[in-house]
């Protein structure tokens, strides 16, 4: 039995915005509604969904990047939300971030050996010469060469721009990583590099990872787990690869049902959804997903159903499976 | 092939000029349409496909860029011969395209109806009641929710995947003999895209046109591709029917693309990636362009560019490769 490294429940998160020209109104935009997930040590988590569906929000409420409304989120036995200034930073060191564009999340003016040294010398945790030694080992780890330290990042491919962005969390030798959609602005040949490099990290490192990502191939690929997520709320949640060869909840059926395959003989079994995804500001009543759902009842419309355990990791919150 | 096809692209060369020297992004393309067909090119960022297609609509920006050579033949003109007047009358009316982002290729100021009802106003003679009332009907036919309510609200107003919508209502206004669709529903999320490709399916039929669609996903191009065409660094290395392509991959490129895509439907242990990256267009290197990626590769593969040419037992499979493909193996 391995252990969780990190736990999360009830985590919320609502943000109040002004929308409107000429009278701006204020809505509230329930982007996290109560999520609750376990990540276990050495373990690839995935979190999925469609945009604006809380999935990032939920990988930087983690970090604290963004303060959540409500919930607990324990590292490692230790209560994140807790923590003051100095503790949330030594937890950092344990705990990094990997963005979807890595060009956006890069200093432009500074050189790629700085940009890896600093979070070092921030925790304390090398200088001088060590330092060196160390940046050089990072390049290398994520296959980059070492003159690569003294270039700026606008000298560098995507796929390149991203081992940058890898190198960068693990310079404080991290055990978590929240990777937010970090293969999706690639091309697919750079993704697979990408992806195998972090498959790798996991191994060799014993990392854990929170993979944001609305791909579900990537996901099933990567993560041994995931939740799928359904306007702020987890709708259904499993180990992989039994979780997309038998999804339960109607909306990880839609997800699986569209995302495309690479056989044309696949394309009958194409599933259609109707309608879109609707505003997390105004989410419908009930279930948030019945106006799209093919097997909709009456009390979806009124009751949002409760979260059932289905026993072997397995837990899904839908009326359908009330007995 | 009995009927003659709808477009013909023979030869195009299309040219940048970087650092005061032409570099050609597409070299020596040549394909055809046919009537009703839906032709996919499909390859990564950088191969050169939104380039044919911004060729074949004479939309290449002439600071930087210009088809330097080849024919594109449609309707018995050779395309690059028009003049810009010529080109507007046939652009949006007999030949229509779709891009990416849809945000970007609506004007925000103006209402959908209008936008819509524009197109018509260019191309055919009529009053802007009449305009009005069929960008209505084509708003309904790619199925806009309550479309009469919606003719005079503003972009913003409408989700992702509406705006597409009616950048295909605008696309489809005046009947095209063929559509050009750029990646679109690459923006779009799954749901969405599933419905987006399901409707131009359908009105691709209804219509009676042929359809030029460029991705870089294969699921997309399984789904709504009748042939597809794989491109690298310019070049088409591999052309077939869709069904033969992704059953007998024979160009190491696109046999590598396959399986570098991690899919949702099966389980697989391993993932390929392809070494290295795709050259720039100023550094192509001699021969074959993909050999420096390929691990097939032999000694002519460096010094000769290989020719598209049918695989054994096809006149409908082609492939750009020294080694699978042609004598020289």
């Amino acid at each position: 039995m391995t252990a969780d490294i990190l736990t999360v429940e009830g985590l919320r998160k609502f943000f109040t915005v002004k929308r409107g020209f000429p009278n701006p109104k204020t809505v509230t935009v329930r982007a996290l509604d109560g999520v609750s997930f376990t990540v276990k040590q050495g373990e690839a988590f995935g979190l999925v969904g469609e945009s604006g569906c809380g999935k990032s929000t939920a990988g930087r409420a983690v970090l604290r990047l963004i303060e959540p409304d409500a919930g607990t989120i324990r590292f490692a036995g230790q209560d994140v939300h807790a923590l003051d200034q100095s503790g949330l930073q030594a937890l950092r060191r344990k705990m990094q971030i990997v963005f979807q564009d890595p060009y956006a999340s890069l200093n432009p003016k500074r050189l790629i050996g700085k940009t890896l040294a600093e979070p070092m010398q921030v925790h304390g945790l090398a200088k001088g010469k060590d330092l060196d030694q160390r940046v050089a080992g990072l390049l290398a780890e994520v296959g980059l060469p070492q003159e690569a330290a003294r270039r700026y990042p606008h000298e560098f491919s995507g796929g390149q721009r991203q081992r940058i962005g890898i190198a960068r969390a693990l310079s404080v030798e991290p055990e978590l990583v929240i990777a937010d959609e970090p293969v999706s602005a690639l091309d697919v040949s750079i993704q697979a590099q990408v992806l195998l490099l972090l498959r790798g990290l996991q191994e060799k490192r014993g990392l854990s990872y929170v993979f944001v990502s609305h791909d579900l191939g990537v996901v099933r690929w990567f993560c041994q787990a995931v939740a799928v997520m359904y306007l702020g709320r987890i709708v259904e949640r499993g180990p992989l690869p039994r979780m997309f060869d038998e999804p339960l909840h109607p909306y990880t059926q839609a997800l699986r049902g569209a995302s495309p395959v690479p056989d044309p003989k696949a394309k009958v079994q194409m599933m259609r959804i109707e309608g879109e995804v609707p505003s997390a500001a105004n989410p419908p009543s009930g279930c948030h997903f019945h106006p799209r759902c093919p097997h909709a009842m009456e009390r979806c419309k009124a009751e949002y159903p409760a979260w059932k355990e289905l026993g072997q990791g397995r837990g899904v919150a839908c009326h359908l499976f009330d007995q | 092939m009995a009927e003659a096809p709808v477009l013909s692209v023979q030869g195009l060369t299309t040219e940048f000029r970087i650092g005061g020297q032409w570099h050609a992004a597409v070299r020596d393309m040549d394909f055809q349409l046919a009537r009703n067909e839906t032709l996919a090119l499909v390859g990564e960022s950088g191969c050169g496909k939104s380039i044919t297609a911004l060729s074949i609509m004479g939309l290449i920006p002439k600071a930087a860029g210009r088809v330097a050579r080849g024919r594109i033949e449609f309707e018995g003109r050779n395309l690059p011969d028009l003049d810009d007047l010529e080109m507007r009358k046939l652009r949006g009316d007999r030949i229509a395209m779709i891009f990416q982002e849809p945000m970007t290729s609506l004007n925000p100021v103006l209402t959908i109806g209008f936008q819509v009802a524009e197109v018509l106003r260019y191309h055919r003679d009529i009053s802007a009641s009449e305009a009005r009332e069929k960008a209505l009907a084509i708003l309904e036919e790619v199925k806009i929710p309550s479309a009469r309510q919606r003719l005079d609200d503003y972009p913003h107003q409408f989700s992702g995947g509406m705006r597409q919508r009616v950048m295909i209502a605008m696309a489809l206004a005046c009947q095209p003999q063929v559509l050009l669709a750029d990646e679109p529903t690459t923006a779009l999320d799954v749901t969405i895209q599933a419905q987006v490709l399901v409707l131009l399916a359908e009105l691709k039929q209804r219509f009676g046109m042929s359809m030029i669609f460029i991705s870089h996903n294969l699921g997309v191009v399984a789904t709504i591709a009748d042939r597809v065409a794989v491109m690298y660094a310019g070049e088409i290395v591999e052309t077939a029917p869709v069904g033969e392509l992704f059953d007998r991959p024979t160009h190491p490129y696109t046999e590598a693309l396959m399986r570098s895509i991690p899919r949702v439907d099966r389980t697989s242990a391993e993932l390929f990636a392809i070494p290295g990256q795709v050259p720039p267009i100023s550094r192509m290197p001699q021969g074959c362009r993909y050999a420096p990626r390929c691990g097939l590769k032999q000694a002519i593969c460096e010094q000769q560019s290989p020719p598209l040419e049918p695989l054994q037992g096809t006149a409908t499979h082609f492939a750009r490769c020294w080694v699978r493909a042609g004598g020289a193996a």
